[in-house]
This record gives structure tokens, C-alpha cells and sequence, in this order.
């Protein structure tokens, strides 16, 4: 097994430019639903092939899964994915404000899926010096298995990945969702190259 | 008359960032806090003039540290540094007084325009 253990400092930038797109993701989806979003510190964590598909599986009756995958230069590449609670979905059609006939739900979870994943991915990508181009966002089936299929079905290596978890409150309508970032360790050796030529100037 | 200075951030990165983009002679007298807790012991034994402070924090965070200067009746000018650019964030630590929001990442020319806007260099 190879190792992309980040250092300390490296971590912590990279949890710093994960904050300046997680605060403009949330600014645009407060905007999108005319609402607040309250977020917590991200977690960041390295998972093994074994434990990806345990990624969705944290909160394990999750509605509804999106899976965008996105492209950079230099190799730079992964999968987020939008995971919505079952609770929440009902929820979903009111807030969004749509006529019942306008769009599906599933539409509708996919255009905010779309919003905090661009949004934070392009935030994401200007600190990093890249550009992101995006797949379409696929709407996935919740369970375990739909989610290892697609996951496989992707053309890298998964062997090792770096997890990073944002929790994105929207306080008036105690509804929730998780941006849940996969990216494989190539793209992160990757990242940490960039990282460090940030970490140099300071 | 030379400012103490407390830098408030759960990130090294943004510390380093805030100290370099201040004036010299305040960089020289900048304390550091990791938290909000630990931010909170040092405005309650040390005179702190100028406070930089992070909001999305674990522990207690940036709106919880200007709660808790309200209650302690200690009057640093605090400028809020943060990510969280939301209007409704932004408007809540100014009612909280805070002098000015400032977005994350910062930059030197923007700190030094609030720096001087308030009459501290």
C-alpha cells in the first residue's frame, strides 16, 4: 500500500482552501434557498478501497445520492457527492418552491446539487491555480451496492482516497445535506505539490 | 503607543497570512489563539487593543467569542476574517461589534484599509 500522508502543514492548508469554497458554496445555496446555512469545521480523512463505499453508508438510510465526477489539469480529479436524508426530501419540494408539475424531485436535488458542487469545486480549483470541467451529475440509487458500481465503474485507481466531509445546515428548515469529496491518491500527490508551493510563501 | 494583538484562527495557514499582511510594528506585538476558548482566556488577562478573528471554529467559535467579550465587558476593536461570507454572518458579528467583516483568503491592501479606516496605523 502506498501513502499520501499529508504533513501537518499540508493538511492544514488544504483544510484552509476547503473553508473559502465551503464559505462560497453555502453563500450561494443561502442565496438559491433565500435562507441561512450553518457550517461546521470539515473533516478531511483518508479511506482505503475497502471503506469508500462506507462513505455513503456514514448516515445509513440516506434518500438520495448525487455523483458528479470533476476533471482538473496536472491529474487533478475526483467524485462529490450530495447526500440527502430521507427526512429531508419531502422537505426538499417546499423549500426549492417549485409547482408540484414544474419538476421532479429528482431534477430539483440535482439543481442543488449542481450549485454547491460547481460553486465549490470552481472556488476550490482558482486557489489551487487550476479549472475544473465537470460530468453530468448522476442521480444514484442509496444503497451500498449502486454506489460501489459506480465507483468502479470509474477509469482511476481507488486504492487509496482522501474523504472530505462538509456539512451543510439550513437552519430555517432543520434541513441537511453532506458534500462528501473523494479524491484518489494520484490527484492528492497532486494537490500536495500545489500545497506546497502555497505553504512556501508563508 | 504600541497595540497588543490577538490573531484568532483554528488555522496556522490563516495566521500566518493575517500576520503577514499586517504593519510591522503590530505584527511584533501579535499573540496567537488556535480556538475560541483559548482566545477567551487571553482577553480576559491580557489588555488586547486589536482582535482578528475566524468564525468557523471548533470548540467555541468566532460568534461565540464575540459573545463572550460582550459579556466579559472587554472592548478590543475586533475585525471578523472569515469564509463564511454569507449577508445574514456578516451583518450578525457587526451587530455583534465587530468593526468590519473581512473575506477569507485575506488580502494585505483590504486589512490595511480597515487598519486605518479605524485610525490604528
Amino acid at each position: 500500500m502506498t501513502h499520501f500522508d499529508l504533513t501537518e502543514d499540508q493538511q492544514d492548508c488544504l483544510q484552509e482552501i476547503i473553508n473559502v469554497a465551503m464559505g462560497q458554496a453555502s453563500d450561494q445555496l443561502a442565496r438559491y434557498l433565500d435562507t441561512f446555512v450553518y457550517l461546521k469545521v470539515p473533516s478531511i480523512e483518508q479511506v482505503s478501497s475497502k471503506h469508500i463505499s462506507d462513505a455513503l453508508n456514514v448516515e445509513d438510510q440516506a434518500a438520495a445520492v448525487v455523483s458528479q465526477g470533476f476533471f482538473g489539469y496536472e491529474g487533478i480529479r475526483g467524485e462529490a457527492l450530495l447526500v440527502y436524508q430521507p427526512k429531508d426530501s419531502d422537505r426538499l419540494a417546499d423549500l426549492l418552491g417549485y409547482d408540484p408539475d414544474e419538476l421532479t424531485l429528482e431534477e430539483q436535488i440535482i439543481d442543488l446539487s449542481s450549485i454547491l458542487t460547481t460553486t465549490f469545486l470552481n472556488v476550490f480549483a482558482s486557489q489551487i491555480n487550476n479549472q475544473m470541467s465537470y460530468s453530468a451529475p448522476r442521480f444514484l440509487p442509496s444503497s451500498k451496492s449502486a454506489f460501489s458500481e459506480h465507483i468502479e465503474q470509474q477509469s482511476f485507481n481507488w486504492d487509496l482516497a482522501l474523504k472530505v466531509k462538509i456539512s451543510y445546515q439550513v437552519t430555517d428548515y432543520s434541513f441537511n445535506c453532506d458534500m462528501i469529496l473523494l479524491i484518489p491518491e494520484s490527484a492528492i500527490i497532486n494537490i500536495a505539490q500545489v500545497i506546497d508551493r502555497i505553504l512556501e510563501e508563508y | 503607543m504600541s497595540l497588543s494583538v490577538l490573531i484568532c484562527d483554528d488555522s496556522n495557514l490563516a495566521r500566518k497570512q493575517v500576520l503577514r499582511s499586517l504593519p510591522e510594528t503590530l505584527a511584533a506585538n501579535a499573540q496567537i489563539a488556535t480556538n475560541g476558548v483559548e482566545a477567551l482566556k487571553i482577553l480576559r488577562s491580557n489588555n488586547i487593543d486589536v482582535l482578528f478573528l475566524d468564525l468557523t471554529m471548533p470548540e467555541i467559535d468566532g460568534v461565540g467569542v464575540l459573545q463572550g467579550i460582550q459579556k466579559m465587558g472587554v472592548t478590543p476593536i475586533v475585525f471578523v476574517i472569515s469564509a463564511d461570507i454569507q449577508p445574514e454572518m456578516q451583518s450578525k458579528v457587526l451587530e455583534l461589534g465587530a468593526k468590519a467583516f473581512i473575506r477569507k483568503p485575506v488580502k494585505s491592501e483590504v486589512l490595511l484599509q480597515h487598519l486605518k479606516e479605524n485610525g490604528l496605523v
